[in-house]
């Protein structure tokens, strides 16, 4: 598991770097962004998993969502990988904008043509996580996750699917309620197949039905003027229903005026940096 | 002392007797001595100096001839020093300002200076006898030292050896024991002979170190009583002066006195003089008018007799006329008395001459002056206490003082006319703690001072202080946080004081230091004191004034963890009641009866709420309150002046937390300025975390039993603000105060 440097760059102290890798999970070249806050430099730090939304890549976030700063104050490791296997030549791979390539949807798929590398929440949850470990200065102990649009949902899943692994999660205008939304559906069939009880395992309103109750302080910030949020892509309020029915906590802010772009995770970005540091730095 | 002068056998007593001055002046540093002399005794002294000198060389060729010569050489030294003696003794009794010579007027000089003599002599045989011993045993060796000795001990040791040489020459052989019972050093070979058979005999050397050792114990008593001796001589001259002060004190007190009886005499012998005069003339005048009157009438009875006789050589007819006329007219005449009574007595009445006022001037020449008015002190500062004051006053050092009167009053000026009681008390000493008084209060002392004489004036009238009392600290209103308290109390004085003074003590802990702090002069009730984080302190207050500062108030403690402030009751709307411990808002179900009192401008009237008293300390302020999940309440904070007659977040001088139970929905508002943003809570909190922070300009709200952060305001807080609480539904909040901040609060 050879790591490539891609990239690196002096930012606020620390060093963004791009990596690349052979993914053992996904067969496949990967690369991802690590950020290095200063504090790395002389011990452990807690690491936070930044899952991105369609079409993006690890360039995304790293190059839009200015978080560097917020992380370089509380020390933490950043990775950002990418959002699915890419160049795997399988058919449809590269048809449309929400399916394979750019969408792998944080799932292991089962279905036969995407099950071999499409397992984007391996990937998350178990390759690069120890990959990160074995070659970063970061505390395996201390590690939490958020995302964005389906990188949301990702994070979402990831943490309600592992209780305890995550300190922390928080998600910008996540795929709240992905089996009742166009793109969940659509993935879901695609990776998944047609069985909608599969889907379940992986949706986060869903999981939150049967979360065994660890405590997780979940931070959503949710743009009113997303036009996927109007479009039903996002279902926020099943999830946050679900959650107060749960008593699972959450505090979700919709934010006046805002959209689904990288401005508006601009805008919050240091304040999910905090949400998570206070869980991280206890 | 004797053993001394007896070992050293060339020393006679009487010798030595008269020649102490010499030792004496040696031991007070000779050299300096000198300058004193009058030039003639110098040189007297020299002559004798030289004497020696010319003596000198004969007595090693001549040994019989030095022994012979020795009476007459001591007589002639003896002599000469003699005279010298006479000298200086002359000369010291001339000089009085040395206290040395003072003594030598006094009876006891003589014991002394012979004590001393012997101390001189001491140190100088002690050199002697080694001289001598060793004498005995080489000749050469001692006048080697001899020489040695005479070269740096002056003229006083060259005398000294004119007495030692004798008994040096006398041995032609050294002796090398001692014979204890002669008191002498023998040769061995004498030991048998008749005279020292029986006798018991020491090695020389023995003898020698015990009788050293004899010498340096008595040298030692002897520097001791020197010591004593000057001290009493120095004595002595303080008792000198004083007599001569007193009597010269008590000669110009019989002086002003006889001047007095004198002055007294006189004016009373003018007084006299003038009286005499003035009755003299007054019976003069009162003579010489009654002469006049007479005169006057003898003129008048002349005249008539005249007119009468040539009457009587008139006609019949016209002297009939003229008769009748003229026997009325010396018939009016007649009848007019005429006084012959003597009007003033040629004799001088008897006249007392009152002495009595001179004959108690005379008798108070054998006592004492009446005293002059005492000087009263000015009060001094921290000498009062609540109910004393310790006043204080001098007389002048030529009074004699038998008693003291001290009279004293209250100081009131409301109401001049009614007299305040005096108090007057008689005291020996020259101070008085009176007692008894009330505190903060001004009283007017003066006092007299009186002796056998009498009553001296008053002295001027000096006001004094009783202290304050403890002012009372108002505990149920004091507030705190990390770094500071604001302490309230009430004067407890209904006058008003000078200043307060707040003392605090860090309680005992580990690494507490223990040590009272104090901040002084504050003017007014209320003190905001720097303290250090978590940590315990007692707080006392004293007021202030002149006299001094009032005792303790009652303590009052202060923890510094997390904030602490109670709440408002002024701002407290009419439906909510605040518990005994002042952290538990309650709105009951039932309102009170319809006629509700008039709410004043500080209540809140439309919301129910009521607002804390946070400290006014700019830094971080966190506090909870704990609520029930269905209750509908708003938590926040607010400017002091927020209207009252608005909701609580309608505004811009506040921002608060909301919460609503409708319809088995929680809704969660954030307001300011009626604003709120969209925000939603999928877990009620039950206790709420409110962090201010001045310095960030925020303030953020939490769940506290989840850590989970809510919302945060930035908020420009111009001014301080207080926390506020309202009850939107009966119910209740219960308010934690003073408790240190959770670790994540800090994140925000």
């Amino acid at each position: 598991m050879a790591l490539k440097q891609v990239s690196s760059s002096k930012c606020f102290g620390g060093l963004q770097k791009v990596f690349e890798h052979d993914s053992v999970e996904l067969k496949c070249k990967m690369k991802f962004a690590v950020y290095l806050p200063p504090k790395a430099e002389t011990g452990k730090c807690p690491v936070l998993y930044w899952l991105s939304g369609l079409t993006c890549t690890e360039q995304n976030f790293i190059s839009k969502s200015g978080y560097h700063q917020a992380a370089s104050e509380h020390g933490l490791v950043v990775i950002a990988p990418d959002t699915s296997p890419r160049g795997c030549n399988i058919k449809g791979e590269e048809d449309s904008w929400d399916f394979g390539t750019g969408a792998g949807f944080y799932v292991d798929a089962t279905e036969d043509l995407w099950k071999t590398n499409y397992r984007m929440y391996s990937y998350v949850t178990k390759e690069l996580p120890q990959l990160v470990n074995d070659n970063f200065p970061v505390d395996p102990q201390r590690m939490s996750i958020f995302g964005h649009s389906m990188g949301g949902h990702g994070a979402l899943i990831c943490a309600l699917k592992n209780p305890g692994k995550y300190k922390s999660v928080s998600a910008f205008a996540p795929l709240c309620n992905p089996v009742l939304c166009r793109w969940g559906k659509k993935a879901f069939t695609g990776y998944l197949g047609t069985d909608q009880s599969k889907w379940e395992a992986y949706d986060a309103t869903c999981l939150v039905k049967s979360y065994p109750g660890s405590q997780l302080d979940i931070l959503i910030d949710q743009g009113k003027e997303d036009e996927f949020l109007t479009d039903g892509q996002l279902l926020p309020d099943n999830f946050i229903a679900a959650c107060t029915e749960k008593k699972i906590p959450v505090v979700f802010r919709l934010q006046e005026g805002y959209d689904h772009s990288y401005y508006f995770i601009a805008t919050f970005i240091a304040d999910h940096i905090r949400h998570h540091a206070k869980y991280l730095n206890a | 002392m004797e053993e001394g002068a007896g070992e050293a056998p060339g020393l006679g007593r009487s010798a030595a007797s008269k020649d102490f001055r010499f030792y004496h002046m040696d031991l007070y540093d000779s050299e300096d001595r000198l300058q004193i002399f009058p030039e003639e005794s110098t040189r007297m002294r020299r002559e004798g100096v030289q004497a020696e000198m010319t003596h000198e060389p004969m007595r090693g060729g001549v040994k019989g001839k030095a022994q012979r010569d020795l009476g007459e050489e001591v007589d002639e030294l003896v002599h000469l020093y003699g005279l010298e003696d006479d000298h200086e003794l002359g000369d010291e009794f001339i000089e009085e300002n040395t206290p040395r010579i003072e003594v030598s007027e006094y009876p006891s000089y003589m014991m002394m200076g012979s004590e001393q003599r012997d101390w001189g002599l001491t140190g100088e045989v002690a050199q002697g006898e080694d001289l001598g011993f060793t004498g005995w045993g080489s000749a050469g060796q001692c006048r080697d030292l001899q020489e040695a000795y005479r070269y740096s001990h002056g003229r006083a040791s060259e005398e000294y050896e004119c007495y030692v040489i004798p008994e040096e020459e006398d041995e032609e052989e050294a002796a090398d024991i001692f014979c204890i019972t002669c008191k002498t050093p023998i040769r061995a070979s004498e030991k048998d002979q008749d005279e020292h058979k029986q006798h018991e005999v020491t090695p020389l050397s023995t003898a020698l170190e015990s009788a050293k050792d004899q010498i340096h114990k008595n040298m030692f008593k002897l520097e001791k009583q020197i010591i004593e001796m000057e001290n009493f001589a120095s004595h002595l001259e303080e008792v000198f002066i004083t007599v001569e002060e007193n009597f010269g004190r008590q000669e110009q007190n019989f002086e002003s006195h006889y001047n007095e009886i004198l002055e007294t005499l006189a004016q009373k012998y003018e007084e006299k003089i003038q009286a005499l005069g003035e009755k003299k003339k007054e019976k003069l005048e009162a003579l010489y008018e009654q002469l006049v009157n007479c005169g006057e009438n003898l003129d008048t009875c002349k005249e008539l007799m005249e007119t009468i006789e040539e009457m009587c050589h008139e006609e019949k007819v016209d002297f009939i006329k003229d008769a009748v006329a003229m026997a009325d007219r010396l018939g009016k005449f007649l009848k007019t008395k005429t006084d012959v009574e003597i009007s003033a007595q040629p004799d001088f009445e008897d006249q007392t001459l009152d002495f009595s006022d001179v004959e108690e001037l005379m008798g108070s020449i054998n006592t004492i002056p009446a005293p002059s008015a005492p000087v009263i002190n000015p009060q001094a500062p921290n000498s009062a206490t609540g109910s004393s004051v310790r006043v204080c006053w001098s007389l002048y050092s030529d009074d004699t003082v038998e008693s003291y009167q001290l009279s004293y009053r209250p100081v009131q000026d409301g109401s001049p006319g009614k007299e305040q009681t005096e108090f007057t008390m008689t005291i020996k000493e020259t101070y008085c703690s009176v007692t008894n008084l009330l505190p903060n209060t001004q009283y007017e002392f003066w006092v007299t001072a009186q002796n056998r004489a009498g009553l001296s004036p008053t002295s001027e009238r000096a006001v004094y202080m009783t202290a304050p009392c403890p002012p009372i600290i108002k505990r149920k209103e004091i507030r705190s946080c990390e770094e500071a308290a604001l302490i309230s109390w009430e004067s407890g004085n209904l006058n008003p004081v000078d200043s307060y003074t707040v003392e605090l003590t860090q309680a005992e802990a580990p690494g507490a230091s223990g040590v009272t702090e104090s901040v002084v002069g504050i003017p007014t009730c209320e003190c905001l004191v720097q303290l250090q984080p978590r940590q315990n302190y007692t707080i006392y207050v004293r007021a202030l004034n002149v006299g001094g500062p009032s005792a303790r108030s009652e303590p009052a403690t202060v923890h510094t963890t997390g904030s602490y402030f109670p709440l408002n009751e002024h701002t407290c709307h009419l439906w909510l009641t605040v518990s005994e411990d002042g952290l538990t808002v309650v709105r009951s179900e039932r309102r009170g009866p319809a006629g509700e009192p008039v709410p004043s401008d500080t209540q809140f009237t439309r919301c129910a709420a009521v607002m804390g008293n946070l400290i006014p300390v700019r830094g971080r302020h966190y506090w909870e309150v704990e609520v029930d999940e269905h209750l509908d309440y708003t938590v926040g904070v607010a400017f002091e002046d927020v209207p009252r007659q608005e909701d609580l977040g309608a505004n811009r001088l506040s921002w608060c937390m909301r919460h609503a139970f409708a319809s088995s929905r929680h809704k969660y508002e954030f307001l300011h300025n009626k604003m709120t943003p969209d925000i939603r809570i999928t877990v009620p909190p039950k206790k709420i975390g409110i962090l201010l922070d001045y310095e960030n300009a925020k303030l953020s709200f939490f769940n506290v039993d989840i850590s989970q952060h809510l919302y945060t305001f930035s908020c420009q807080l111009h001014q301080f603000v207080h926390p506020c609480f309202s009850l939107e539904k009966p119910g209740c909040l219960k308010i934690h105060n003073g408790i240190s901040m959770p670790k994540q609060v800090t994140f925000y």
